[in-house]
């Protein structure tokens, strides 16, 4: 292990863009010892000459992602020590203005993110939206031999393998997964892995950087110019710690490593060279840290604005339609993606002539084969993607075939779609669009049944919207192609065969709001109500249906008020409806608790002068039957509607 | 080339819905000038200009005298002579519309389809022979609405359409005889019309009467004035502002099924001198010494006196004084002022008798009789203890009115004898100058 190195054969230059990166490191842990950081820092102290290889090798237009052992990989892509350091000590001039800090980084097409596994899916998307571009740029996904057991890598490289997408997966490898050692966690070969899903491989390690240097150029080449995916495999070493503290490995080990490490042999045998470079970037580390601690923190104002409430503004009455509402989908989305090349349509199962389970893509690869990717079954990877087309300026449309498989792409949603703008210093925005079908009264039982709305409001920066058969869907996704955040689109499964306002009751006025995403309210037709009725999604059709029948039967004159954006709930309208009936009734297809109808009450009751009496109908927490008996009971049906109104508001 | 702006009726009291224009200041197509009064409204409580944002040429779409809405576009400013002088078709949404707007909801004016009945309504129906017939025009016919047909409920349940909010000032116009001449209401007594029969058309007032003795009253209160000498009215506010927080539901009102009580104590008094009658606040009344409360009368009256009242001078009392006394008036009713439950009025000293008369009409929804006469009682009480000498005449400003010898240098033990003296003033004379000597 002790080899010398011959002076003339050091690469000089290689070696201070490795010193520099190791300074900076040595430098956050000595100013998190002192109490000058927040949060934690993973350094890469002996990994740094992966970084070199790859993020140093990369052109401009190229992108890196990366994970929470960054800094290395964003100091060899950006060269902005500068913006790092403020960045981990929390100032507004940081790279991401302190909100990211060490494992959420964003500048000039560099990403990182905390999440491991996650990443590979959205650096597939901005790899493939490049492809699609043309824009002969490749990406780079750096992951650990930790992130090996995470699920969405395979899905990702299932599919960069087979739609041929110029990604380079870099996997360094320290033998440690956090404390873990390799040997404990990690079946199998890691090489084996990349190799089954018929991507090319290469292999390195840190300890020649020159050899490593030079492949790495090699697979890059490839990724580039063949458009294809790769694979590479870097052995290395971290010195420190995982974080900070939480290292148990044998010391004789990491002393063995330390020894080997190639800029401690550096050190050893050029001493007043390694002074000499060590001495420069050292006094210029410094110098940034002292005009760093000086300077002002973001303020809160910069980095969260109240969002304004939903208004209630013009109505106008409701024309019905002709068409079926998986007509009218299926028309958008054809019209949209003629005319927009940004659109992209992915899903599973969604290539015509099938057009998906539910047919609202039909034709739409003939229309754009080149648009329109039918996936295999994995919703991380499907979402995963859809996030990464969205960063990198396309408009994806993401189909997830059943509602209750939305929970496999929860990561995605939640900890990627949901964080990047605010996190990255609201420098990128991800204007994803999910769609998914829920509801049940069709027979398909437990997993393919369920309404899981409820997990989908109150995620930061996402709307969540429930379609209805009283608007144009059209006009509804005209509003969503229109956000530039996340929208997850529940769409209903017994609704996609109704026409719009098809059985209008003659004692009702329907109307609906000018919004962009519209408020449909029912209303007797003169006489004033005397109960406020909230449902949406299927509910809304099949309670609209029955508005007689509850009058006949409760006396009660009901209005219904259907909301469109569920994440953000028409407080005004319903408010304004309830004060004067005094009664509200929220119905909801999911189970009651933390539902739509708790948020609803909560809100209405936050801000209402008067006492309204209020009731939540919901379907019973259980896994929807298939048997159609119990399906009936455990969803809301209009029997029990009928008797829950009967008995709470008479 | 294009519109500029557009000059909306705005909303200066939340309970004036509808102002009327009294002034139109330029003729259409006039160019005008950025702060340049264009038009003026008169309100409930005071008048409100109007100016122009920017430069440009007006059009108006209203008339002097006329009443509009908060909100409707009256006036149009142009960039360009020729739209201001051609735009006289107002935009559409100007247009009176065929429905009624509530709430963004449209009402239909009236039902042609079927009737739909509850099984509630069917059953009662069936029970009291009552025909279907009876409910023509309704879209919907529960339970409470057969019962209100029936007189069971008391309050119907009849659906607030556009017409329930014809309950206003208007009342049906009749045809004008040959012999009379139709004066056209203002707009400001319009509005009183209708703050007043807020209270008044429930029928639900009534009015308690007291007297004051005020033998002696202003020996004090005129050291402790500095303007308003001879003049009850500052002492008036000033107790009654300090018994309203002992009786709370004296200072709130009405509404719906509750009472609000207002936390502050706003005394608003009644002035009418040549420029109509207005109710002119002293806020929180209860917290200003006498002599603030004196400023604040003198300074309220000449801002009115001058027309440079502001809203909120006008708005927001929560309890209505009305002082008649300079009027020789021996007592009268007063009305409850919308949104108070209750107001003071006061009537002229009667001289010869030394007292005057307090009134107090209530909103009997808010209260009952036994706490205003409470009330009132204490009221008196207070004022009457401002007597000097607990009623008696302070002997030490006693002076004959024909020798000046004073009550107190009168060694006869008689005292001196009240007269009228050949000018018809009340005066008193001693032993000696009576006697003649």
């Amino acid at each position: 292990m002790n080899n010398t190195l011959n002076f003339n054969d050091v690469n000089h230059k290689l070696l201070k863009t490795a010193l520099r990166i190791r300074t900076v490191e040595e430098k956050f842990l000595q100013l998190f010892s002192e109490g000058k950081l927040n949060g934690t820092v993973h350094t890469c102290v002996g990994q740094e000459f992966s970084a070199i290889a790859f993020a140093g090798q990369l052109k401009k237009r190229d992108f890196i992602f990366s994970n929470h052992r960054c800094h290395g990989h964003y100091i060899a892509f950006t060269g902005d020590v500068r913006g790092l350091l403020a960045e981990l000590l929390g100032k507004k001039s940081g790279t991401c203005g302190g909100i990211g800090s060490s494992q959420h980084l964003c500048h000039n097409n560099f990403y990182s993110n905390g999440i491991q596994g996650g990443i590979v899916p959205v650096a597939a998307g901005y790899a493939l939206a490049n492809k699609l571009k043309k824009a002969n740029a490749v990406g780079v996904v750096f992951i650990g031999d930790g992130t090996l057991g995470e699920g969405a890598l395979y899905e990702t490289m299932n599919i960069i393998s087979k739609w041929e997408i110029p990604l380079l997966i870099v996997c360094e490898n320290n033998f440690y997964a956090q404390s873990t050692a390799q040997k404990t966690n990690l079946a199998g070969d890691i090489l084996s892995r990349p190799e089954a899903f018929g991507i090319k491989t290469w292999k390195g390690d840190t300890w020649n950087p020159d050899q490593l240097m030079k492949t790495a150029a090699e697979a890059i080449d490839y990724v580039r110019e063949g458009v294809k995916p790769g694979f590479f495999l870097v052995e290395t070493y971290r010195l420190n710690a995982h974080s900070k503290g939480d290292d148990d490995r044998d010391t004789e080990e990491v002393k063995a490593y330390t020894e080997r490490d190639y800029i401690n042999q550096f050190k050893r045998d050029s001493l007043s060279y390694y002074n000499n470079y060590h001495g420069t970037i050292t006094e210029e580390i410094d110098g940034l840290v002292t005009e760093i601690l000086a300077e002002e923190e973001l303020p809160i104002q910069d980095y969260f604005e109240v969002q304004d409430e939903v208004k209630n503004d013009r109505w106008q009455q409701i024309e019905p339609i002709a068409k079926r509402q998986v007509e009218l989908l299926n028309q958008f989305f054809k019209e949209q993606i003629v005319n927009d090349d940004r659109m992209v349509f992915l899903g599973e199962d969604i290539l015509s002539p099938y057009g998906g389970a539910f047919k609202v893509a039909r034709d739409l690869s003939f229309l754009k084969p080149d648009r329109v990717f039918s996936t295999p079954i994995s919703e991380a990877a499907i979402t995963g993607i859809a996030n990464g087309l969205a960063l990198n300026g396309l408009k994806p449309i993401a189909e997830i075939m059943f509602g209750d498989f939305i929970t496999l792409a929860f990561d995605q949603i939640v900890n990627h779609a949901s964080k990047f703008h605010h996190m990255f210093n609201k420098k990128i925005k991800c204007p994803v669009v999910v769609r998914t079908p829920m509801g049940g009264n069709r027979g398909y039982g437990p997993t393919h049944s369920q309404t899981l709305d409820k997990f989908l409001i109150g995620i930061d920066n996402v709307k969540t919207v429930a379609l209805n058969t009283f608007i144009d869907p059209g006009i509804v996704y005209k509003s969503i192609y229109r956000e530039e955040h996340p929208v997850v689109v529940i769409e209903n499964k017994v609704d996609y065969g109704k026409k719009i306002l098809h059985n209008a009751l003659k004692n009702y006025r329907y109307e609906r709001s000018e919004s962009d995403f519209p408020v449909v309210r029912i209303s007797p037709a003169i006489s004033e109500p005397t109960l406020t009725i909230v449902a949406y999604g299927g509910m809304a059709d099949m309670v609209a249906g029955i508005l007689e029948q509850i009058f006949i039967e409760t006396d009660h004159k009901a209005e219904l008020i259907v909301p469109t954006l569920i994440s953000q709930l028409p407080i005004d309208v319903i408010k304004e409806s309830a004060s004067r009936t005094g009664s509200l009734v929220v119905i909801e297809e999911g189970s009651p608790v933390g539902g739509i109808g708790s948020e609803l009450i909560a809100s209405i009751m936050e801000s209402s002068d008067h006492y309204i009496k209020a009731k939540r109908i919901a379907s019973l927490p259980v896994p929807i039957p298939s048997v159609k008996s119990l399906e009936n009971i455990v969803l809301p049906d209009k029997n029990r509607i009928i008797r829950e109104i009967a008995e709470n508001f008479n | 080339m294009g519109l500029l702006q557009e000059i909306k009726v705005p909303l200066i009291a939340v309970n004036d819905t509808s102002l009327t224009v009294v002034e139109i200041s330029h003729a259409n197509g006039d160019h005008v000038q950025k702060g340049t009064t264009v038009m003026v409204f008169e309100t409930s409580k005071t008048t409100y200009n109007v100016e122009a944002e920017v430069d440009g040429f007006i059009n108006y779409l209203c008339e002097v005298g006329s009443d509009y809405e908060v909100n409707d576009i009256v006036a149009r400013i142009f960039s360009g002579k020729e739209e201001a002088d051609t735009a006289t078709i107002p935009p559409a949404e100007l247009q009176p519309p065929a429905v009624h707007h509530q709430n963004g909801q449209t009402i239909a004016a009236a039902w042609t389809g079927i009737t739909i009945f509850s099984n509630g309504a069917k059953k009662l129906m069936e029970e009291s022979k009552l025909n279907t017939e009876a409910f023509a025009g309704r879209d919907f016919v529960n339970l409470t609405d057969v019962e209100s047909l029936l007189g069971i409920r008391k309050t119907p349940a009849a659906p607030k359409t556009a017409a329930a909010k014809q309950v206003s000032a208007k009342e049906q116009e009749l045809p004008v005889p040959a012999n009379s001449t139709k004066v056209k209401l203002t707009g400001s007594k319009k509005r009183e019309i209708e703050y007043l029969g807020k209270v008044q058309s429930t029928g639900l007032t009534s009015t308690i009467n007291t007297h004051v003795e005020t033998d002696g009253i202003f020996i004090h209160i005129n050291n402790a004035l500095a303007v308003l000498k001879n003049s009850l009215l500052p002492v008036i506010v000033y107790e009654t502002s300090r018994l309203l927080k002992i009786y709370p539901l004296l200072n709130g009102y009405f509404s719906g099924d509750s009472i609000i009580l207002y936390n502050d104590v706003n005394i608003g008094f009644a002035i009418d001198i040549d420029k109509g009658l207005k109710v002119l606040n002293v806020r929180n009344a209860d917290t200003k010494q006498l002599s603030i409360i004196e400023n604040e009368i003198v300074d309220l009256s000449t801002k009115y006196l001058d027309d440079k009242l502001a809203v909120e001078e006008l708005t927001e009392i929560s309890f209505t004084i009305t002082d008649l006394s300079g009027e020789d008036v021996s007592f009268f009713r007063p009305l409850v002022n919308m949104q108070n439950s209750a107001i003071l009025g006061v009537s002229s000293i009667d001289q010869k008798l030394q007292r005057l008369y307090l009134s107090m009409s209530f909103d009997h929804r808010v209260t009952e009789g036994k706490l205003v006469a409470q009330f009132l009682k204490d009221l008196k009480n207070r004022l009457e203890s401002y007597r000097g000498n607990g009623g008696k005449t302070l002997t030490s400003t006693i002076t004959c009115f024909k020798c000046a010898k004073r009550l107190s240098e009168d060694l006869s033990d008689t005292g001196f004898a009240k007269v009228l003296t050949p000018s018809g003033e009340e005066a008193y004379i001693c032993q000696s100058c009576f006697k003649g000597f």
